[in-house]
């Protein structure tokens, strides 16, 4: 689990070879939060990188913020550009490591994970401490990471600050699917003709000329990523879809969560989707809202009964450290 | 003929011909084991495992069975791990014989029809394969043996003069202290906590078939709160179990399995089964077949299933002090006495014996405690039910049991 890439060397590789190659001028002023922006990372390898490369007389620290390009001892004056505009060339390896996606994001994918993992089997506690010593991150990561799980209504702060998780509930799956019902097929009628017809079309051919011996059943779950995408999230009410999309995060966490435990899958809803996307294909916007409010009614159905037989499923199958079972006994 | 199959010799007819059944004991007794094959002419095996491990192997391990003998209320769990297969009611030739009990959820218009989850909820296949009460040609479930259980109390603690009304408040009456049992299963031993908190007035549930999160919260508070008064010796999980402690003296009230008052030796005379004021936990149970059972042992299974209905059975779990969904058969296989006895609630007429036809397990003269199978049968408070929170209050529940029993290992 624990990730073994240092991340600083990673970042010192790719401001080392700029400044090699001379992208990066003498004088030109280095910032740990552009340069972290830059490279979707925390600040924590950004200071690293820039410790290594100032031993290795790369760059140098002057009077002012962040270091200057070249030896201690050059006179060049300080040169301020934004360094996201400078064009640097990233080696294609480091690129993919570091630059595709941000150590928060690989943390936050983990952690998340984890967490909609546990929350059926009661509440939990997270160690913010033990978390970053887990993956080998700063603070400021960990810390990253818990607000947007936090922003994301997947854990919570308890009076006395520490984050908890769970336990996820049948009244609080009950209140979200009525939430869900409440909005999203009026998001599907203010999206009219946004909706993405010929993403939708797509997805019908698709599952339409599916061999399932050769490329298995269809999958729920990315028709309803479809929906989402291509219908709902084109409401033009930016508000609206973020709230949308919050009160979802929960279940969908849930839910694969489930599934990864070997929960069986829901084979009616495949038909559901296509139905509805039928609808949407031939334009019948109301009937689809229609229709939807109904399909949310049996999925919240479908998901409580779901929630009920994870019971048989004995004791929480964790597996980080850092997250504690909180015992009320 | 591959060449493989003079080596491997071929499975033989009586290995072919084998119906396994996972079930408890409740109904899965070595008598109608025998009696089922002589009638049926196949090999019969059965499986008993307590409550919670019968339903999580029902669950995960559907391969290891083809019928499935429990209680109504885990078709919450069983049916939707994708276990079970619909049986066709045109297969069951007893079918239309089964009560209403069942069928509507009631024994007559007006009888209680308690809270929680009445076996008719999950009878039914509804189109979209979830379960329901409105009527389809598939069930889940084929309705076998129920029951409308309570507790039982030391009548030389309790109720000594003999006017002391009897409620489910009694489990924390403080002459219980240290001396009560419950029995370990979520979804049966959860309500008789239920029902006596409710019956002291310390807590009051909206649903007390359904309840909230915030009131499964103030439940285990209550129970935790009772057991650092020392209130709960023991969770049990068989009946024999629940016997031994009154047996032993361990115990002056507990929950109760009816068969397990005809094992208390000489504690007989002193343990009395209480008709709560509240009313009785009722619970249903029934046949179910596994998913992957097809063919000749999809047959099998189902003559299984009409032979549990046809009377035989019945009778003999009606000497264990448990219903059947069809009485007219058992009737056949009751003496008169017998019959007036368990299902009439009549005096007995002359002594009677249990299971095993030779031990007396009711005097001439008793009365069955709660009177007839129709009065009893309209005085339910509640079913044995998996609730939606069932999940979080399963494992509260389980921290619990531990706490108990965890003191005896």
């Amino acid at each position: 689990m624990r990730k073994s890439i240092k991340r600083y060397e990673l970042v010192a590789a790719a401001l080392r070879s700029n400044i090699v190659s001379g992208r990066l001028e003498t004088g030109l002023v280095l910032l740990e939060g552009p340069i972290a922006g830059l490279m979707k990372t925390s600040r924590a390898p950004v200071q690293a990188a820039l410790r290594i490369l100032e031993e290795e007389k790369l760059i140098h620290r002057f009077d002012g913020r962040g270091y200057l390009v070249g030896r201690a001892g050059t006179s060049a004056a300080p040169v301020r550009h934004d360094i996201g505009k400078l064009g640097l060339r990233i080696p294609n390896e480091i690129d993919a490591a570091l630059q595709n996606r941000g150590l928060w994001e690989v943390v936050y994918e983990e952690v998340e994970s984890a967490v909609a993992a546990c929350l059926i089997f009661g509440e939990f506690r997270i160690i913010e401490s033990e978390l970053g010593d887990y993956y080998g991150v700063s603070r400021t990561v960990v810390r990253d990471v818990l607000g947007r799980l936090h922003e994301r209504g997947i854990i919570a702060k308890t009076s006395s600050s520490h984050w908890i998780v769970g336990p996820l509930t049948a009244e609080s799956v009950r209140e979200r699917f009525q939430v869900r019902r409440l909005l999203e097929p009026e998001a599907l009628r203010l999206a009219g003709d946004r909706i993405d017809l010929e993403k939708i079309a797509q997805s019908l051919e698709r599952e339409r000329t599916r061999n399932p011996a050769k490329q298995g059943a269809a999958d729920w779950m990315r028709l309803e990523r479809d929906l989402m995408e291509f219908c709902i999230f084109r409401a033009p009410n930016q508000h609206l879809v973020e709230l949308i999309r919050h009160n979802q995060m929960p279940l969908a966490a849930a839910s694969r969560a489930l599934t990864r435990l070997g929960l069986p899958e829901d084979e009616i809803a495949v038909s559901e989707y296509l139905m509805l996307f039928e609808l949407i294909a031939a334009r019948a916007i109301d009937a689809a809202a229609i229709y939807l409010s109904n399909h949310l009614t049996a999925l919240a159905e479908k998901n409580l009964a779901r929630l009920k037989i994870v019971a048989v499923i004995g004791e929480a199958q964790v597996g980080v450290p850092y997250l504690t079972l909180r015992e009320s006994d | 003929m591959g060449r493989n199959s003079r080596r491997q010799p071929s499975p033989s007819i009586h290995r072919q011909r084998t119906l396994r059944v996972l079930g408890t004991d409740i109904s899965l007794l070595e008598a109608v084991r025998f009696k089922a094959i002589s009638d049926l002419g196949f090999n019969i095996e059965f499986e008993v495992l307590d409550f919670p491990n019968c339903q999580r192997k029902a669950a995960l391990n559907p391969e290891a069975y083809d019928v499935y003998d429990q209680c109504f209320h885990n078709l919450a769990i069983v049916w939707f791990w994708g276990a079970l297969q619909p049986i066709d009611t045109a297969w069951l030739s007893n079918w239309s014989k089964v009560s209403a009990l069942t069928k509507s959820g009631g024994v007559g218009k007006y009888a209680s029809r308690g809270f929680g989850d009445a076996p008719m909820h999950k009878l039914y296949v509804q189109p979209d394969h979830s379960l329901g009460p409105e009527e389809t040609r598939h069930i889940a479930m084929l309705p076998t043996v129920h029951n409308f259980d309570s507790f039982g109390y030391d009548t030389r603690v309790f109720n000594t003069d003999g006017n002391e009304r009897e409620s489910w408040a009694m489990l924390f009456d403080p002459r219980a202290q240290g001396k009560l049992a419950l029995v370990d299963e979520p979804a049966i031993g959860l309500f008789d906590v239920a029902l006596a908190a409710e019956a002291i007035g310390v807590l009051r549930f909206e649903n007390i078939g359904n309840m909230s999160p915030a009131e499964i919260g103030a439940l285990f508070k209550f129970l935790r709160d009772k057991r650092k008064e020392g209130f709960v010796l023991r969770c049990w999980r068989t009946g024999e179990q629940a016997a031994k402690l009154f047996r032993d003296g361990d115990v002056v009230i507990q929950s109760m399995w009816s068969p397990a008052y005809n094992e208390l030796g000489s504690a007989t005379a002193v343990v009395k089964e209480a008709v709560p004021a509240e009313g009785y936990r009722a619970w249903h149970g029934g046949l179910s077949i596994a998913r992957h059972v097809t063919g000749p042992r999809l047959r099998m299974a189902c003559e299984y299933m009409d032979w549990w209905l046809s009377g035989w059975a019945g009778a003999v779990m009606a000497r264990r002090g448990y219903y059947m969904s069809v009485p007219s058969t058992v009737m056949d296989y009751l003496s008169a006495a017998e019959w007036s006895y368990w299902y009439d609630g009549q005096e007995a007429s002359e002594d009677l014996t249990g299971v095993d036809n030779e031990t007396i397990v009711v005097r001439r003269g008793a009365r069955r405690s709660g009177g007839s199978y129709l009065e009893r049968a309209r005085r339910i408070a509640l079913w044995n039910t998996v609730m939606d929170e069932h999940n979080y209050a399963a494992r509260a529940w389980t921290r619990f049991v531990s706490s108990v029993n965890g003191k005896l290992r």
